[in-house]
Protein backbone atom coordinates (compact mmCIF):
# COMPACT_ATOMS: atom_id res chain seq x y z
CA UNK A 1 0.00 0.00 0.00
CA UNK A 2 3.09 2.46 1.05
CA UNK A 3 4.27 2.09 -2.04
CA UNK A 4 0.89 2.92 -3.87
CA UNK A 5 0.75 6.26 -1.80
CA UNK A 6 4.20 7.12 -2.87
CA UNK A 7 3.15 6.80 -6.62
CA UNK A 8 0.21 9.03 -6.10
CA UNK A 9 2.43 11.69 -4.30
CA UNK A 10 4.51 11.59 -6.87
CA UNK A 11 2.23 11.72 -9.72
CA UNK A 12 0.33 14.49 -7.79
CA UNK A 13 3.65 16.49 -7.57
CA UNK A 14 4.26 15.82 -11.38
CA UNK A 15 0.77 17.73 -12.56
CA UNK A 16 2.36 20.91 -10.86
CA UNK A 17 5.50 20.47 -13.08
CA UNK A 18 3.60 20.62 -16.09
CA UNK A 19 1.52 23.81 -14.68
CA UNK A 20 0.60 25.78 -17.60
CA UNK A 21 -0.22 22.56 -19.31
CA UNK A 22 -2.89 21.96 -16.69
CA UNK A 23 -3.92 25.23 -16.27
CA UNK A 24 -4.85 24.96 -20.24
CA UNK A 25 -6.52 21.95 -19.83
CA UNK A 26 -8.90 23.01 -17.32
CA UNK A 27 -9.36 26.58 -19.45
CA UNK A 28 -10.41 24.29 -22.54
CA UNK A 29 -13.07 22.73 -20.22
CA UNK A 30 -14.44 26.36 -19.12
CA UNK A 31 -14.80 27.43 -22.80
CA UNK A 32 -17.03 24.28 -23.04
CA UNK A 33 -19.32 24.96 -21.00
CA UNK A 34 -19.29 28.79 -21.50
CA UNK A 35 -20.62 27.69 -25.14
CA UNK A 36 -22.91 25.05 -23.52
CA UNK A 37 -24.59 27.22 -21.04
CA UNK A 38 -24.77 30.48 -23.33
CA UNK A 39 -26.68 27.78 -26.33
CA UNK A 40 -28.96 27.15 -23.17
CA UNK A 41 -29.28 30.47 -21.88
CA UNK A 42 -30.55 31.25 -25.28
CA UNK A 43 -32.97 28.52 -25.91
CA UNK A 44 -34.64 29.07 -22.06
CA UNK A 45 -34.76 33.01 -23.12
CA UNK A 46 -37.69 34.17 -21.28
CA UNK A 47 -39.59 31.24 -20.83
CA UNK A 48 -39.81 28.48 -17.92
CA UNK A 49 -40.61 26.28 -20.50
CA UNK A 50 -39.78 22.05 -20.48
CA UNK A 51 -37.50 21.41 -23.32
CA UNK A 52 -36.54 17.68 -23.84
CA UNK A 53 -38.07 16.90 -20.57
CA UNK A 54 -35.59 19.31 -18.86
CA UNK A 55 -36.09 22.70 -16.74
CA UNK A 56 -34.09 25.44 -16.94
CA UNK A 57 -32.89 24.91 -13.73
CA UNK A 58 -32.21 21.03 -14.37
CA UNK A 59 -30.17 21.65 -17.91
CA UNK A 60 -27.80 24.36 -16.09
CA UNK A 61 -26.81 21.65 -13.70
CA UNK A 62 -26.44 18.93 -16.45
CA UNK A 63 -23.80 21.90 -17.65
CA UNK A 64 -22.23 22.66 -14.75
CA UNK A 65 -22.83 19.06 -13.93
CA UNK A 66 -20.93 17.94 -16.82
CA UNK A 67 -17.33 20.20 -15.56
CA UNK A 68 -17.13 18.30 -12.13
CA UNK A 69 -17.99 14.49 -13.64
CA UNK A 70 -16.00 14.91 -16.28
CA UNK A 71 -12.81 15.74 -13.88
CA UNK A 72 -13.53 12.67 -12.27
CA UNK A 73 -14.42 10.46 -14.89
CA UNK A 74 -12.06 11.61 -17.52
CA UNK A 75 -9.22 13.02 -15.90
CA UNK A 76 -6.55 10.26 -16.04
CA UNK A 77 -2.62 9.84 -17.05
CA UNK A 78 -3.08 6.57 -17.91
CA UNK A 79 -3.69 7.78 -21.56
CA UNK A 80 0.55 7.65 -21.01
CA UNK A 81 0.89 4.03 -21.76
CA UNK A 82 -0.31 3.70 -25.19
CA UNK A 83 3.22 6.03 -25.85
CA UNK A 84 5.38 4.10 -23.67
CA UNK A 85 3.83 0.57 -25.94
CA UNK A 86 4.77 1.95 -29.21
CA UNK A 87 8.50 3.20 -27.72
CA UNK A 88 8.98 0.13 -25.58
CA UNK A 89 8.91 1.67 -22.80
CA UNK A 90 6.81 -0.19 -20.66
CA UNK A 91 9.11 -3.24 -20.41
CA UNK A 92 10.72 -0.78 -17.38
CA UNK A 93 7.32 -0.40 -15.31
CA UNK A 94 6.96 -4.25 -16.07
CA UNK A 95 10.38 -5.16 -14.31
CA UNK A 96 8.95 -3.16 -11.25
CA UNK A 97 7.23 -5.17 -8.63
CA UNK A 98 4.30 -3.57 -8.87
CA UNK A 99 0.74 -4.08 -10.36
CA UNK A 100 1.09 -2.38 -13.78
CA UNK A 101 -2.66 -2.11 -13.67
CA UNK A 102 -2.80 -0.30 -9.88
CA UNK A 103 0.06 1.88 -10.81
CA UNK A 104 -1.87 3.26 -13.28
CA UNK A 105 -4.85 3.45 -11.24
CA UNK A 106 -3.03 4.68 -8.77
CA UNK A 107 -1.62 7.90 -11.07
CA UNK A 108 -5.11 8.45 -12.29
CA UNK A 109 -6.53 9.17 -9.09
CA UNK A 110 -3.87 11.68 -8.14
CA UNK A 111 -4.73 13.32 -11.16
CA UNK A 112 -9.09 12.87 -10.68
CA UNK A 113 -7.39 14.77 -7.33
CA UNK A 114 -6.72 17.59 -8.71
CA UNK A 115 -9.07 17.95 -11.42
CA UNK A 116 -11.64 17.58 -9.21
CA UNK A 117 -10.02 20.18 -6.79
CA UNK A 118 -9.25 22.51 -9.81
CA UNK A 119 -13.77 21.80 -11.17
CA UNK A 120 -14.73 22.67 -7.80
CA UNK A 121 -13.38 26.24 -7.85
CA UNK A 122 -14.12 26.48 -11.29
CA UNK A 123 -17.56 25.20 -10.57
CA UNK A 124 -17.93 28.03 -7.79
CA UNK A 125 -16.34 30.80 -9.89
CA UNK A 126 -18.70 30.29 -13.13
CA UNK A 127 -21.85 30.29 -10.41
CA UNK A 128 -20.72 33.47 -9.30
CA UNK A 129 -20.47 34.85 -12.80
CA UNK A 130 -22.98 33.35 -14.43
CA UNK A 131 -25.53 33.38 -12.28
CA UNK A 132 -27.89 30.25 -13.01
CA UNK A 133 -30.58 28.60 -11.54
CA UNK A 134 -29.63 25.21 -10.27
CA UNK A 135 -30.77 22.16 -8.91
CA UNK A 136 -29.51 20.30 -5.80
CA UNK A 137 -30.68 16.78 -5.30
CA UNK A 138 -31.56 16.41 -1.72
CA UNK A 139 -32.70 12.84 -1.85
CA UNK A 140 -30.23 10.52 -0.01
CA UNK A 141 -31.07 7.79 -2.17
CA UNK A 142 -30.43 9.13 -5.42
CA UNK A 143 -27.24 10.69 -4.31
CA UNK A 144 -25.91 7.72 -3.31
CA UNK A 145 -27.14 6.15 -6.50
CA UNK A 146 -25.54 8.99 -8.11
CA UNK A 147 -22.03 7.94 -6.18
CA UNK A 148 -22.29 4.73 -7.40
CA UNK A 149 -23.08 5.23 -11.14
CA UNK A 150 -19.58 7.61 -10.73
CA UNK A 151 -17.47 4.71 -9.33
CA UNK A 152 -18.89 2.66 -12.23
CA UNK A 153 -18.13 5.17 -14.78
CA UNK A 154 -14.84 5.82 -13.27
CA UNK A 155 -14.07 2.05 -14.17
CA UNK A 156 -15.58 1.89 -17.24
CA UNK A 157 -13.68 4.74 -18.93
CA UNK A 158 -10.24 3.26 -17.10
CA UNK A 159 -10.89 -0.43 -19.03
CA UNK A 160 -11.84 1.57 -22.39
CA UNK A 161 -8.72 3.59 -22.03
CA UNK A 162 -6.59 0.61 -21.79
CA UNK A 163 -8.06 -1.31 -23.91
CA UNK A 164 -7.27 2.13 -26.22
CA UNK A 165 -3.81 1.32 -24.75
CA UNK A 166 -3.55 -1.99 -26.00
CA UNK A 167 -3.81 -1.34 -29.97
CA UNK A 168 0.17 -0.37 -30.15
CA UNK A 169 0.86 -3.92 -29.00
CA UNK A 170 0.03 -4.51 -32.55
CA UNK A 171 -0.17 -1.62 -34.78
CA UNK A 172 3.00 1.00 -32.92
CA UNK A 173 2.42 4.00 -35.22
CA UNK A 174 -1.34 3.57 -34.31
CA UNK A 175 -1.05 4.76 -30.85
CA UNK A 176 -2.47 8.61 -30.35
CA UNK A 177 -4.69 7.95 -33.98
CA UNK A 178 -6.71 4.84 -31.60
CA UNK A 179 -6.94 7.75 -28.76
CA UNK A 180 -8.34 10.17 -30.98
CA UNK A 181 -10.67 8.09 -32.58
CA UNK A 182 -11.92 6.00 -29.30
CA UNK A 183 -11.56 8.56 -26.80
CA UNK A 184 -11.15 11.88 -27.89
CA UNK A 185 -14.00 11.63 -30.56
CA UNK A 186 -16.37 8.49 -29.96
CA UNK A 187 -16.23 8.64 -26.44
CA UNK A 188 -16.41 12.61 -25.73
CA UNK A 189 -19.50 12.77 -28.28
CA UNK A 190 -21.60 9.50 -27.15
CA UNK A 191 -20.77 9.98 -23.32
CA UNK A 192 -23.01 13.35 -23.14
CA UNK A 193 -20.60 15.83 -22.17
CA UNK A 194 -21.52 18.23 -25.57
CA UNK A 195 -25.31 17.64 -25.69
CA UNK A 196 -27.82 15.87 -23.14
CA UNK A 197 -28.02 12.06 -25.25
CA UNK A 198 -32.10 12.65 -24.79
CA UNK A 199 -32.28 15.16 -27.44
CA UNK A 200 -32.09 12.50 -30.00
CA UNK A 201 -34.58 10.22 -31.19
CA UNK A 202 -36.16 7.39 -28.95
CA UNK A 203 -34.47 4.86 -31.29
CA UNK A 204 -31.38 6.22 -31.47
CA UNK A 205 -31.29 6.75 -27.56
CA UNK A 206 -32.28 3.32 -26.92
CA UNK A 207 -29.22 2.03 -29.05
CA UNK A 208 -26.86 4.54 -27.39
CA UNK A 209 -27.73 3.03 -23.82
CA UNK A 210 -27.09 -0.10 -24.74
CA UNK A 211 -23.12 0.90 -25.24
CA UNK A 212 -20.68 1.79 -22.42
CA UNK A 213 -20.58 5.89 -23.22
CA UNK A 214 -23.59 7.42 -22.08
CA UNK A 215 -22.52 5.63 -18.52
CA UNK A 216 -19.69 7.93 -18.20
CA UNK A 217 -21.23 11.33 -17.88
CA UNK A 218 -24.94 11.23 -19.10
CA UNK A 219 -26.19 8.31 -17.06
CA UNK A 220 -24.44 9.63 -13.78
CA UNK A 221 -26.24 13.20 -14.41
CA UNK A 222 -29.78 11.95 -15.07
CA UNK A 223 -29.38 10.19 -11.83
CA UNK A 224 -28.44 13.05 -10.04
CA UNK A 225 -30.87 15.17 -11.34
CA UNK A 226 -33.75 12.33 -10.24
CA UNK A 227 -35.13 12.21 -14.36
CA UNK A 228 -35.56 8.70 -14.06
CA UNK A 229 -37.72 6.40 -12.33
CA UNK A 230 -36.38 3.22 -9.93
CA UNK A 231 -36.88 1.07 -12.53
CA UNK A 232 -34.71 2.71 -15.40
CA UNK A 233 -32.68 3.90 -12.91
CA UNK A 234 -31.74 -0.10 -11.82
CA UNK A 235 -31.55 -0.95 -15.50
CA UNK A 236 -28.86 1.97 -15.98
CA UNK A 237 -26.77 0.42 -13.24
CA UNK A 238 -26.95 -3.11 -13.95
CA UNK A 239 -26.48 -2.32 -17.51
CA UNK A 240 -23.48 -0.28 -16.62
CA UNK A 241 -22.24 -2.70 -14.40
CA UNK A 242 -22.30 -5.65 -17.18
CA UNK A 243 -20.51 -3.20 -19.10
CA UNK A 244 -17.59 -2.75 -16.62
CA UNK A 245 -17.37 -6.71 -16.05
CA UNK A 246 -17.57 -7.52 -20.05
CA UNK A 247 -14.82 -4.59 -20.66
CA UNK A 248 -12.42 -5.58 -17.47
CA UNK A 249 -12.84 -9.26 -18.86
CA UNK A 250 -11.84 -8.31 -22.42
CA UNK A 251 -8.91 -5.96 -21.04
CA UNK A 252 -7.82 -9.06 -19.30
CA UNK A 253 -7.54 -11.06 -22.30
CA UNK A 254 -6.55 -8.89 -24.81
CA UNK A 255 -3.65 -7.49 -22.23
CA UNK A 256 -2.10 -10.88 -21.92
CA UNK A 257 -2.16 -11.47 -25.57
CA UNK A 258 -0.47 -8.04 -26.25
CA UNK A 259 2.25 -8.89 -23.88
CA UNK A 260 3.11 -12.21 -25.07
CA UNK A 261 3.05 -10.08 -29.04
CA UNK A 262 5.48 -7.53 -27.29
CA UNK A 263 8.25 -7.25 -28.69
CA UNK A 264 9.93 -3.88 -26.64
CA UNK A 265 9.73 -1.96 -29.99
CA UNK A 266 12.59 0.90 -30.16
CA UNK A 267 14.60 -0.85 -27.13
CA UNK B 1 7.56 21.44 -49.30
CA UNK B 2 3.33 20.53 -49.58
CA UNK B 3 4.51 17.43 -51.84
CA UNK B 4 6.40 16.13 -49.01
CA UNK B 5 4.29 16.83 -46.80
CA UNK B 6 1.76 14.26 -48.72
CA UNK B 7 4.24 11.68 -49.55
CA UNK B 8 5.16 11.63 -45.76
CA UNK B 9 1.60 11.16 -44.94
CA UNK B 10 1.11 8.55 -47.74
CA UNK B 11 3.78 6.22 -46.01
CA UNK B 12 1.05 5.98 -42.89
CA UNK B 13 -2.20 5.67 -44.70
CA UNK B 14 -3.66 3.73 -41.91
CA UNK B 15 -3.17 6.28 -39.78
CA UNK B 16 -4.20 8.96 -42.19
CA UNK B 17 -7.53 6.96 -42.09
CA UNK B 18 -8.07 6.95 -38.88
CA UNK B 19 -7.70 10.40 -38.26
CA UNK B 20 -9.60 11.40 -41.39
CA UNK B 21 -12.56 8.08 -39.87
CA UNK B 22 -12.52 10.42 -36.71
CA UNK B 23 -12.86 14.03 -38.05
CA UNK B 24 -15.90 12.69 -40.28
CA UNK B 25 -17.34 11.42 -37.38
CA UNK B 26 -17.21 14.40 -35.02
CA UNK B 27 -18.13 16.76 -37.77
CA UNK B 28 -21.38 14.59 -38.67
CA UNK B 29 -22.06 13.57 -34.86
CA UNK B 30 -22.09 17.29 -33.87
CA UNK B 31 -24.08 18.09 -36.70
CA UNK B 32 -26.73 15.65 -36.00
CA UNK B 33 -26.94 16.71 -32.42
CA UNK B 34 -27.27 20.06 -33.24
CA UNK B 35 -30.32 19.42 -35.58
CA UNK B 36 -32.13 17.27 -33.43
CA UNK B 37 -31.82 19.92 -31.22
CA UNK B 38 -32.78 22.76 -33.06
CA UNK B 39 -35.76 20.67 -34.39
CA UNK B 40 -36.95 20.26 -30.65
CA UNK B 41 -36.50 23.95 -29.89
CA UNK B 42 -37.13 25.13 -33.33
CA UNK B 43 -34.51 27.56 -33.76
CA UNK B 44 -31.51 29.02 -31.38
CA UNK B 45 -31.07 33.00 -30.52
CA UNK B 46 -34.01 34.18 -33.20
CA UNK B 47 -32.03 32.16 -35.83
CA UNK B 48 -34.18 29.06 -37.67
CA UNK B 49 -32.72 25.71 -38.24
CA UNK B 50 -30.85 25.84 -41.78
CA UNK B 51 -29.36 29.32 -40.33
CA UNK B 52 -28.17 28.05 -36.81
CA UNK B 53 -26.68 24.67 -38.98
CA UNK B 54 -25.53 26.80 -42.04
CA UNK B 55 -23.13 29.15 -39.13
CA UNK B 56 -22.20 25.79 -37.68
CA UNK B 57 -20.97 24.96 -41.19
CA UNK B 58 -19.26 28.23 -42.10
CA UNK B 59 -17.19 27.95 -38.85
CA UNK B 60 -16.47 23.95 -39.75
CA UNK B 61 -15.43 25.09 -43.51
CA UNK B 62 -13.25 27.97 -41.99
CA UNK B 63 -11.66 26.26 -39.32
CA UNK B 64 -10.58 23.19 -41.81
CA UNK B 65 -9.48 25.44 -44.21
CA UNK B 66 -6.98 27.53 -41.49
CA UNK B 67 -6.03 23.69 -40.81
CA UNK B 68 -5.11 22.89 -44.30
CA UNK B 69 -3.26 26.22 -44.93
CA UNK B 70 -1.76 26.69 -41.59
CA UNK B 71 -0.88 23.14 -40.27
CA UNK B 72 3.12 23.77 -39.81
CA UNK B 73 2.76 26.54 -37.69
CA UNK B 74 2.18 23.70 -35.02
CA UNK B 75 6.00 22.21 -35.80
CA UNK B 76 7.26 25.84 -35.26
CA UNK B 77 8.28 25.64 -32.09
CA UNK B 78 10.81 22.80 -32.16
CA UNK B 79 12.31 25.13 -34.95
CA UNK B 80 12.82 28.13 -32.12
CA UNK B 81 13.82 25.58 -29.61
CA UNK B 82 16.90 23.71 -31.81
CA UNK B 83 17.82 26.66 -34.11
CA UNK B 84 17.15 24.92 -36.95
CA UNK B 85 14.82 28.13 -37.80
CA UNK B 86 18.27 29.54 -39.29
CA UNK B 87 18.46 26.64 -42.25
CA UNK B 88 15.32 28.28 -43.33
CA UNK B 89 16.60 32.13 -42.80
CA UNK B 90 19.33 31.51 -44.88
CA UNK B 91 17.28 29.94 -47.89
CA UNK B 92 15.94 32.14 -50.85
CA UNK B 93 12.37 31.83 -49.90
CA UNK B 94 10.26 33.90 -47.43
CA UNK B 95 10.39 32.81 -44.52
CA UNK B 96 7.03 33.49 -42.87
CA UNK B 97 5.14 31.88 -46.43
CA UNK B 98 7.54 28.76 -45.74
CA UNK B 99 6.85 28.43 -41.71
CA UNK B 100 2.93 29.06 -42.09
CA UNK B 101 2.08 27.02 -45.28
CA UNK B 102 5.08 24.65 -45.43
CA UNK B 103 2.89 21.67 -44.07
CA UNK B 104 -0.13 21.34 -45.77
CA UNK B 105 -2.79 19.21 -43.28
CA UNK B 106 -4.40 16.70 -45.62
CA UNK B 107 -6.34 14.56 -43.43
CA UNK B 108 -8.24 18.43 -43.55
CA UNK B 109 -8.01 18.38 -47.25
CA UNK B 110 -9.66 15.40 -47.68
CA UNK B 111 -12.81 16.07 -45.00
CA UNK B 112 -13.07 19.63 -47.04
CA UNK B 113 -15.36 17.99 -50.03
CA UNK B 114 -17.73 16.24 -47.37
CA UNK B 115 -18.03 19.73 -45.34
CA UNK B 116 -18.28 22.17 -48.56
CA UNK B 117 -21.06 19.55 -49.77
CA UNK B 118 -23.43 20.42 -46.75
CA UNK B 119 -22.47 24.27 -46.50
CA UNK B 120 -23.43 24.36 -50.37
CA UNK B 121 -27.13 22.42 -49.71
CA UNK B 122 -28.03 24.45 -46.29
CA UNK B 123 -26.48 27.70 -47.99
CA UNK B 124 -28.79 26.75 -50.95
CA UNK B 125 -31.92 26.43 -48.46
CA UNK B 126 -31.55 29.88 -47.78
CA UNK B 127 -31.81 31.41 -51.17
CA UNK B 128 -29.25 33.56 -51.29
CA UNK B 129 -28.91 36.31 -54.06
CA UNK B 130 -25.76 36.35 -56.49
CA UNK B 131 -24.28 39.60 -54.21
CA UNK B 132 -24.87 37.84 -51.24
CA UNK B 133 -23.14 34.66 -52.28
CA UNK B 134 -19.98 36.64 -53.57
CA UNK B 135 -20.27 38.85 -50.16
CA UNK B 136 -19.82 35.85 -48.54
CA UNK B 137 -17.07 34.38 -50.24
CA UNK B 138 -15.21 37.82 -49.95
CA UNK B 139 -15.54 37.86 -46.52
CA UNK B 140 -14.90 34.39 -45.50
CA UNK B 141 -11.66 34.96 -47.34
CA UNK B 142 -11.45 37.89 -44.78
CA UNK B 143 -11.89 35.15 -42.29
CA UNK B 144 -8.89 33.38 -43.23
CA UNK B 145 -6.77 36.24 -43.80
CA UNK B 146 -7.91 37.09 -39.76
CA UNK B 147 -7.00 33.34 -39.35
CA UNK B 148 -3.27 34.08 -40.80
CA UNK B 149 -3.33 36.62 -39.21
CA UNK B 150 -3.60 34.84 -35.51
CA UNK B 151 -1.24 32.25 -36.63
CA UNK B 152 1.52 35.04 -37.48
CA UNK B 153 0.87 36.40 -34.21
CA UNK B 154 1.22 32.91 -32.38
CA UNK B 155 4.61 31.98 -34.39
CA UNK B 156 5.87 35.33 -33.73
CA UNK B 157 4.52 35.28 -29.97
CA UNK B 158 6.76 32.00 -29.88
CA UNK B 159 9.80 33.31 -31.28
CA UNK B 160 9.99 35.64 -28.17
CA UNK B 161 8.48 33.16 -25.25
CA UNK B 162 9.25 29.96 -26.88
CA UNK B 163 5.49 29.22 -26.40
CA UNK B 164 3.50 27.88 -29.28
CA UNK B 165 1.61 24.99 -28.46
CA UNK B 166 -0.82 26.42 -26.01
CA UNK B 167 -1.31 29.75 -27.67
CA UNK B 168 -2.55 27.99 -30.69
CA UNK B 169 -4.67 25.58 -28.93
CA UNK B 170 -6.10 28.85 -26.93
CA UNK B 171 -6.90 30.45 -30.56
CA UNK B 172 -8.64 26.98 -31.51
CA UNK B 173 -10.81 26.84 -28.61
CA UNK B 174 -12.06 30.50 -28.96
CA UNK B 175 -12.85 29.95 -31.83
CA UNK B 176 -15.09 27.24 -31.00
CA UNK B 177 -17.48 29.98 -29.73
CA UNK B 178 -18.58 30.70 -33.54
CA UNK B 179 -20.20 26.80 -33.55
CA UNK B 180 -23.15 29.07 -32.79
CA UNK B 181 -23.76 33.03 -33.65
CA UNK B 182 -21.86 35.18 -31.93
CA UNK B 183 -25.25 36.92 -30.98
CA UNK B 184 -26.16 34.13 -28.00
CA UNK B 185 -23.85 35.50 -26.18
CA UNK B 186 -24.40 38.33 -23.63
CA UNK B 187 -22.09 41.29 -22.75
CA UNK B 188 -19.22 42.09 -22.30
CA UNK B 189 -18.22 38.06 -23.83
CA UNK B 190 -19.91 39.12 -27.15
CA UNK B 191 -17.75 42.43 -27.26
CA UNK B 192 -14.62 40.31 -27.24
CA UNK B 193 -15.85 38.31 -29.78
CA UNK B 194 -16.52 40.77 -32.13
CA UNK B 195 -13.76 43.04 -31.02
CA UNK B 196 -10.78 41.52 -29.28
CA UNK B 197 -10.61 37.66 -30.68
CA UNK B 198 -12.54 38.30 -33.66
CA UNK B 199 -14.36 35.43 -34.59
CA UNK B 200 -17.30 36.90 -35.07
CA UNK B 201 -15.48 38.86 -37.86
CA UNK B 202 -14.59 35.57 -39.09
CA UNK B 203 -17.36 33.20 -39.10
CA UNK B 204 -20.52 34.79 -38.08
CA UNK B 205 -20.20 37.86 -40.63
CA UNK B 206 -19.93 35.72 -43.58
CA UNK B 207 -22.71 33.98 -42.74
CA UNK B 208 -24.94 36.75 -41.86
CA UNK B 209 -24.00 37.74 -45.33
CA UNK B 210 -25.56 35.19 -47.12
CA UNK B 211 -28.75 35.48 -45.19
CA UNK B 212 -28.68 38.77 -46.59
CA UNK B 213 -28.47 40.65 -42.71
CA UNK B 214 -25.50 42.03 -42.47
CA UNK B 215 -25.02 45.87 -42.63
CA UNK B 216 -22.80 47.94 -44.94
CA UNK B 217 -20.99 49.12 -42.20
CA UNK B 218 -20.63 45.91 -40.52
CA UNK B 219 -19.08 44.48 -43.81
CA UNK B 220 -16.85 47.15 -44.39
CA UNK B 221 -15.65 47.06 -40.66
CA UNK B 222 -14.90 43.38 -41.07
CA UNK B 223 -12.70 44.36 -43.96
CA UNK B 224 -10.97 47.32 -42.07
CA UNK B 225 -10.52 44.73 -39.34
CA UNK B 226 -9.08 42.00 -41.52
CA UNK B 227 -6.24 44.37 -42.97
CA UNK B 228 -5.50 45.69 -39.68
CA UNK B 229 -5.04 42.63 -37.83
CA UNK B 230 -2.78 41.04 -40.78
CA UNK B 231 -0.98 44.49 -40.54
CA UNK B 232 0.01 44.25 -36.83
CA UNK B 233 0.46 40.99 -37.42
CA UNK B 234 3.23 41.30 -39.94
CA UNK B 235 4.56 44.21 -37.88
CA UNK B 236 4.91 42.07 -34.77
CA UNK B 237 6.45 39.49 -37.06
CA UNK B 238 9.54 41.26 -38.17
CA UNK B 239 9.68 42.89 -34.33
CA UNK B 240 9.66 38.89 -32.96
CA UNK B 241 12.45 38.16 -36.16
CA UNK B 242 14.71 40.83 -34.38
CA UNK B 243 14.29 38.88 -30.55
CA UNK B 244 15.30 35.47 -32.77
CA UNK B 245 18.70 34.35 -31.14
CA UNK B 246 19.60 31.16 -33.11
CA UNK B 247 19.75 29.52 -29.58
CA UNK B 248 20.90 25.74 -29.98
CA UNK B 249 22.26 26.14 -33.02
Amino acid sequence: MKKYLSVFEISYQQEFAYRLNFIMWRFRNIIQVFITFFMWTSIFAGSNKIIFGYSKERIFTYVLGILMVRAFVMSSRSADVSGDISRGEITNYLLKPINYFGFWLTRDLSSKVLNMIFALVETIILFLILKPVFFVQTNPMLVFAFLVSLAIAFFIYFNLLFLTNSVPFWYPEVAWGAQFLFMVVIAEFLSGSLFPIDVLPAVAQDILMLTPFPYLIYFPLQVYLGKLSTAMMLKGIVISGAWLVLLGFCLNKIWKRGLKAYTAHGR
Amino acid sequence: MNKNSFMSVMTQRFVFLIFLLGKIFRFITFGAFLLFLLKGTGGLGGYNINQVLFFYLTFIFVDSLAQVFFREVYRFRPLVISGDLDLILVKPINVLVRVLFGGTDFIDLASLPIILFFLIKTGQILNPNLFQVILFVLLMVNGLVIAMAFHIAVISFGIITLEIDHTILIYRDLLTFARFPIDIYKEPLKSILTYIIPVGVMITMPAKALMGIISPSGVVGSFLFGGLFLFLSLRFWNFALTKYTSASS
